[in-house]
């Protein structure tokens, strides 16, 4: 913020030293401001520029209100409103809070998942998030030691956030597989269960499955901006420290973690946001929705209601239960960020 | 242009060297006792194993799928996985990755048409909306117009609406004014900009000093002269991080296409694949070879620009 107020009185300052165009063409202009008072001959020079400015500046919010805005209100609607089956608006009727009725209960008896299980399910898929928070963390403070390839470790950790989410999933569940999968195989050869685990068809085992997926492909954003977060930590307080005589836990806990707390917060916000909104992962492993239909989360929960069952009402519904989520969880998140996240 | 880009990276650390140097110099003694040899060498040794073995965590499951998409298809399901397959190696996966047409009346086989398609709808909006963004990031950092004050704030604000709690009124929209099964509704939206990239070009070009767009006003640039001769010409290591970000999200983005395109000459590379995955169950040979096809092309994009890539997605992730 300072910044910006730093910036906006400069610029302030220049332009009224600095007088508009030189240009031959407005030599009359020029000899006319002699005689005006300053504060007219600014705001005739202002003028372009406030139409420029403002027009180049709105391009993208004028994108957002068509693509973003209107479908915003359109969904606020759609939730009370009752449009049979398929996605024409102008067959729609009043429908109350029946959508909101259906999508707690009744949806539990038609097709066996109400939301409260999608939003059940969309938690426990969604703990690789903050796993994979910590393993990064922890991997990036490795990385922050004094060793040698530093760039090359980060290449090749970074690798799987490229790499597209179907083709992620392909590949691991293929490795999964409980018949011919080589991670039963290893784990067969350790004695591990004796490497029968039903990764794939097992209810509660198909939820650590999809969590390995996703850690293994979430890590390395976060060790990405670990690192970079950890190169800033004061050095010369962590020596301060060391002289003082603190362990390696005090020193992470005292000094290394509260001055990377921005980062851990940012991660945080943004994973919590991406958990809640899961779907590649959970659709692409199993179309149907996993064993149990516990791979069932809310956006698939929304997707099927949308575009299996054309039922608008109840996927609007259901898009209002996942955004009044993200915005409790994003408040709770802000309110007790005060306690711990620092910024200097 | 490449070191003045990286700036806002890694400039804290020489500040830091800076500020620690002296103090080094008087209290030398401590820090040389405590990183005595042999404890160096063990902990070294223990962080050398233990970022070895998450680099092999990472790489493993990509040589299993190289090794896969290289047996016929019987090794490829065989209960015992075999490193080097007893039917030996061959290239069926590849052929029929290069051959299968999930409609006859398609001309390019499936996948080869995905990939295609999947440039086709990404590359004209990540471009598009690249000149859309930087032209307002540039209005916010070095234009004045009286509507910045609430634009800017209201501009951050619509980042943090997520996009899936649009996709229901999204798709009504699209089907009423006839867009479903067209690529339109992956194009034409992010034609308009993205916020997050005008976050980020604003940050940048808040570098530029005002003094040489004042100098180039004077020299007679309007200000689309300015934007063209100035901010972007200084601007194109940030444009091109921005551009990759753009473009891995829109080549990776599946619940899109998969929302919007019902028919198999459309597909994305994503849709595609995942079809395919479905079709060739049984035939894993097909399947591996079929992902692997389809990351190449990233994971090579990738290799050659990972520097610009990773300092864009440090900085756009490292706010203030």
């Amino acid at each position: 913020m300072e910044r910006v107020i730093a910036e906006t009185v400069a610029e302030r300052t220049i332009g009224a030293e600095v007088p508009a165009d030189l240009n031959a063409e407005f030599e009359e202009e020029s000899v006319l401001r002699e005689r005006m008072p300053s504060n007219k001959r600014k705001k005739k020079r202002i003028n372009t520029e406030e139409i420029y400015g403002t027009l180049f500046a709105a391009i993208p919010l004028i994108g957002f209100c068509i693509f973003g805005l209107v479908p915003l209100i359109l969904a606020f609607a759609m939730a009370f409103l009752d449009m049979g089956t398929g996605w024409d608006i102008t067959s729609a009727e009043w429908a109350g809070f029946d959508n909101f009725v259906y999508l707690f209960s009744t949806a539990a008896e038609e097709v066996g998942i109400s939301i409260f299980r999608a939003i059940w399910n969309t938690l426990l898929l969604g703990i690789s998030t903050f796993i994979s928070q910590i393993l990064a963390l922890a991997i990036a403070y490795l990385l922050s030691r004094d060793i040698k390839g530093r760039g090359i470790w980060r290449i090749i950790y970074f690798i799987p956030y490229v790499c597209s989410v179907v083709a992620i999933t392909i590949m691991w569940r293929y490795m999964f597989n409980p018949s011919y999968g080589i991670i039963n195989q290893l784990l067969g050869n350790t004695d591990i269960m004796n490497g029968a685990i039903d990764w794939t068809g097992d209810p509660i085992m198909f939820y650590v499955t999809i969590n390995i997926i996703s850690i293994w492909s979430g890590m390395g954003y976060g060790i990405l901006l670990y690192t970079a977060a950890l190169t800033n930590v004061n050095q010369s307080s962590l020596e301060a420290a060391e002289i003082d005589g603190a362990g390696p836990f005090t020193k992470f806990f005292r000094i290394v973690f509260p001055s990377i707390s921005p980062t851990t917060f940012y991660l945080l916000i943004m994973g919590v946001i991406g958990l809640l909104q899961s779907f590649t992962v959970t659709n692409v492993f199993d179309k149907t929705g996993g064993p149990d239909k516990n791979g069932i989360t809310i956006v698939f929960f929304m997707y099927q209601y949308l575009y299996d069952w054309q039922n608008v009402g109840v996927a609007s519904a259901a898009s209002w239960v996942l955004a009044g989520l993200i915005l409790v969880v994003t408040i709770i998140q802000f309110f007790v960020s005060r306690r711990w996240v620092k910024y200097d | 242009m490449t070191e003045n880009y990286e700036v806002p990276v890694a400039a804290p650390a020489p500040e830091v060297q800076e500020q620690a140097a002296p103090q080094k110099e008087v209290r030398s003694k401590p820090p040389k006792m405590r990183s005595g040899k042999k404890m160096n060498m063990i902990s070294k040794a223990v962080i050398y194993a233990v970022l070895a073995f998450y680099a092999l965590v990472i790489i493993f499951p990509f040589l299993i799928v190289i090794i896969t998409s290289f047996k016929t298809w019987q090794d490829a399901v065989a209960s015992e996985f075999s490193w080097i397959p007893p039917m030996g190696f061959t290239f069926e996966g590849y052929r029929e990755v290069f051959t299968y047409k999930a409609s006859s009346d398609s001309t390019l086989p499936s996948l080869v048409n995905g990939f295609f398609n999947t440039l086709l709808y990404v590359l004209p909006p990540t471009i598009l909306g690249l000149f859309t963004s930087s032209l307002s990031a540039y209005a916010f950092s070095k234009l004045r117009f009286r509507a910045k004050k609430w634009l800017y704030p209201l501009l951050l604000g619509t980042m943090m609406i997520p996009g899936t709690i649009m996709i229901v009124p999204q798709y009504v929209i699209y089907d009423s004014i006839g867009w479903i099964n067209t690529p339109l509704p992956l194009m034409i939206p992010g034609m308009f900009g993205a916020a997050a990239c005008v976050f980020f070009m604003r940050q940048f070009y808040a570098g530029i000093p005002d003094s040489l767009i004042e100098a180039s006003k004077l020299d007679g640039l309007g200000y689309f002269g300015i934007f063209f001769r100035i901010m972007v010409p200084l601007s194109v290591p940030a444009l091109l991080a921005q551009g990759l970000l753009g473009f891995i999200g829109g080549y990776n983005d599946y619940l899109g296409p998969l929302l919007y395109l019902h028919e198999d000459h459309l597909y994305t590379l994503q849709v595609a694949l995942n079809n395919i995955a479905d079709t060739f169950e049984r035939r894993s040979n097909v399947v591996m070879a079929a992902s692997l096809v389809a990351l190449v092309p990233m994971l090579i994009v990738y290799f050659f620009t990972q520097k610009f890539f990773i300092s864009g997605i440090v900085s756009s992730g490292l706010k203030e």
